[in-house]
């Protein structure tokens, strides 16, 4: 265990699918040689195939204290980078049309929308991933090189990319399939929480570019942070895939209610847009707990009351959402 | 946790044996020797030279081993590359050792050259084409202080007494130095060394120059796989040999 652990909720119930966090974190760490397949930061359809397609269902973690196995994720599971043919069109004078190249296939966020169907109704919600910065990281036991390590001060997890040789056992290792490998360099990256950001007490870029303002920033055992209050006070937020044995840090709060027809929608016990057997399936039997929690909390605010939980959940500005503390994370060399 | 069985546990009775004979404090028996030819063409010749310039140099098959699952998540693999032939022969001050070994599926590509031009300044970049593919590869171990250890360092990458060098060949990405002192410590520096590699009628043939090594001096060799996922410890390998 690590000193202190950053760690992050998003709230489900405000992702648009906008995917600026996923461009946020693109331009910033991954618009170099060899990264243009992956998205530290991606954001997927629910339900839906996911990125890497079937990331869910393919296997690592652990079980029984035992790291499970899985296949390498290929290139067709991400989707390979394309680019545009601008210097055709743009500079040489060519008159064909701007095309993609090599013709898209699959990709990130590839089945868009496309949801699932609960009765004759459809439903999907947006799903925004980051590497878990898991207490217990699968892919850090999986790494026979020692290049990964949990960073003391904060908890981050971090590939050293000296160490690293690209056997990509931690990508087979990860339930979440949140390492990729760089074929040019020859090493495997990941999510770095934007740590050199957080030194300087700057929030991570795809949490400080979300327009709808769904990520909380800050120290899990910090009683200050919205993240502690939200996870370990209100218990509004609860990890993806618990089953898979990591204790991930980064937490979603639940779609709970979105109305079916009406302007207000029903408990989830009674009439679910998003059905429980799927939610129960990404975050445990616990989510049902947290969902007639929520529902309760808005009930209150519903009859003229207040919700702290709520309230904090709106996250109005950034003071409330993200509480970066640099001074814990000053490295003693 | 565990992830790492002990090695012995997988391994069959052949293997086990013939890993009790490689550790460190054990003389290899002379059943292990190698003969070193001696040229008096330039080391250059030999390593460019073609077939023809190792004509006259004894061959010895060497038997190679497949090392057990080091973890649970591995999926197991077949000893499809049963041994390596070995030629080694001493000219203009370099060792050089010649290993052929029989692979019929030729795991290697040639990467997209990265332009030196920082990325952001350019149109396109160079992408990852594949993430799951692994290339056939082969490496000479041997003691990093020879002559002045009278005993073999551990077969499994050295140990803290006994330090080895690695010459390591990757069939796309070339030849780099190693050094390691014990499993899970090989360590890359910078270097490279002078290298021959050909692949034809399903053969490997791979001339490495090596410096200079006295007689008696310990060598092992490894080969990778790369259809058979291989990398790290899961490889092919030989028991220490010794230099005649």
């Amino acid at each position: 265990m690590s000193r202190h652990q950053y760690a992050m909720v998003m709230d489900l119930n405000k992702c648009l699918g906008c995917q600026t966090c996923t461009i946020a974190c693109k331009k910033l760490w991954t618009d170099r040689d060899g990264t243009g397949y992956m998205y530290w930061n991606n954001v997927e359809t629910r339900p839906g195939l996911g990125y890497p397609r079937q990331w869910d269902r393919i296997g690592g973690g652990w079980k029984d204290g035992s790291l499970q196995p899985s296949p390498l994720p290929t290139m067709d599971d991400y989707g390979h980078a394309w680019e545009y043919n601008y210097e055709q069109r743009l500079y040489e004078g060519k008159k064909q049309p701007v095309m993609p190249s090599p013709e898209p296939k699959s990709g990130c966020n590839w089945d868009e929308d496309v949801g699932g169907m609960n009765e004759d109704e459809n439903y999907f919600f947006y799903l925004p991933r980051i590497c878990n910065h898991c207490t217990h990281p699968a892919c850090l036991e999986a790494c026979p090189r020692k290049a990964i390590y949990k960073r003391e001060e904060d908890g981050i997890v971090v590939i050293d990319q000296d160490r690293c040789q690209g056997y990509r056992y931690c990508i087979k290792a990860c339930p979440y399939k949140k390492i990729y490998f760089n074929e040019v360099t020859g090493k495997s990256e990941k999510c770095i929480f934007c740590y050199p950001r957080l030194e300087k007490g700057q929030v991570n870029a795809c949490a400080a570019q979300c327009p709808g303002r769904l990520r909380f920033v800050g120290l899990l055992d910090d009683p200050e942070s919205p993240v502690h209050k939200l996870v370990l006070i209100h218990k509004i937020a609860l990890p993806l895939f618990p089953e898979k044995g990591t204790q991930p840090n980064v937490f979603y709060v639940p779609p709970f209610n979105p109305p079916k027809r009406e302007n207000y929608g029903k408990s989830i016990q009674e009439d679910p847009r998003v059905p429980l057997d799927y939610l129960i399936y990404l975050f445990g039997p616990e989510v049902e707990d947290v969902i007639v929690r929520l529902e309760a909390e808005l009930k209150k605010t519903q009859e003229g009351g207040r919700s702290e939980a709520l309230q904090l959940l709106i996250g109005r500005d950034a003071e409330t959402r993200f509480h970066v503390r640099p001074q814990l994370v000053q490295i003693q060399l | 946790m565990r992830i790492r069985q002990p090695l012995i546990i997988a391994s069959g009775v052949l293997l086990l044996s013939s890993m009790i004979s490689a550790q460190a404090g054990t003389k290899p028996t002379p059943g292990q020797s190698l003969s070193v030819s001696i040229s008096s063409a330039s080391a250059d010749h030999l390593l460019n030279g073609g077939p023809a310039a190792w004509n006259q140099i004894a061959v010895k098959r060497v038997a190679l081993n497949r090392t057990p699952p080091l973890y649970d998540t591995d999926e197991p693999a077949t000893l499809e590359i049963p041994s390596v032939d070995v030629r080694i022969v001493r000219a203009g001050g370099k060792l050089l050792v010649q290993l052929n070994w029989r692979d019929p599926t030729h795991d290697a590509v040639t990467l997209t050259d990265v332009p030196n031009t920082p990325p952001e300044t350019r149109f396109r970049k160079v992408q990852t084409e594949a993430n799951d593919r692994f290339f056939d590869a082969a490496a000479v171990m041997f003691p990093a202080k020879p002559g002045l250890d009278a005993i073999a360092p551990s077969l499994q990458m050295g140990d803290a007494e006994h330090p080895v060098d690695i010459y390591y060949w990757n069939a796309t990405r070339g030849a780099m130095l190693m050094q390691a002192q014990g499993r899970g410590t090989t360590h890359r520096n910078a270097q490279s060394f002078p290298v021959n590699s050909t692949y034809q009628n399903g053969q490997w043939n791979v001339i490495f120059e090596l410096p200079d090594l006295p007689s008696g001096t310990t060598v092992a060799f490894a080969v990778w796989n790369g259809s058979q996922k291989d990398r790290d410890g899961r490889k092919y390998f030989s028991i220490w040999q010794v230099l005649e």
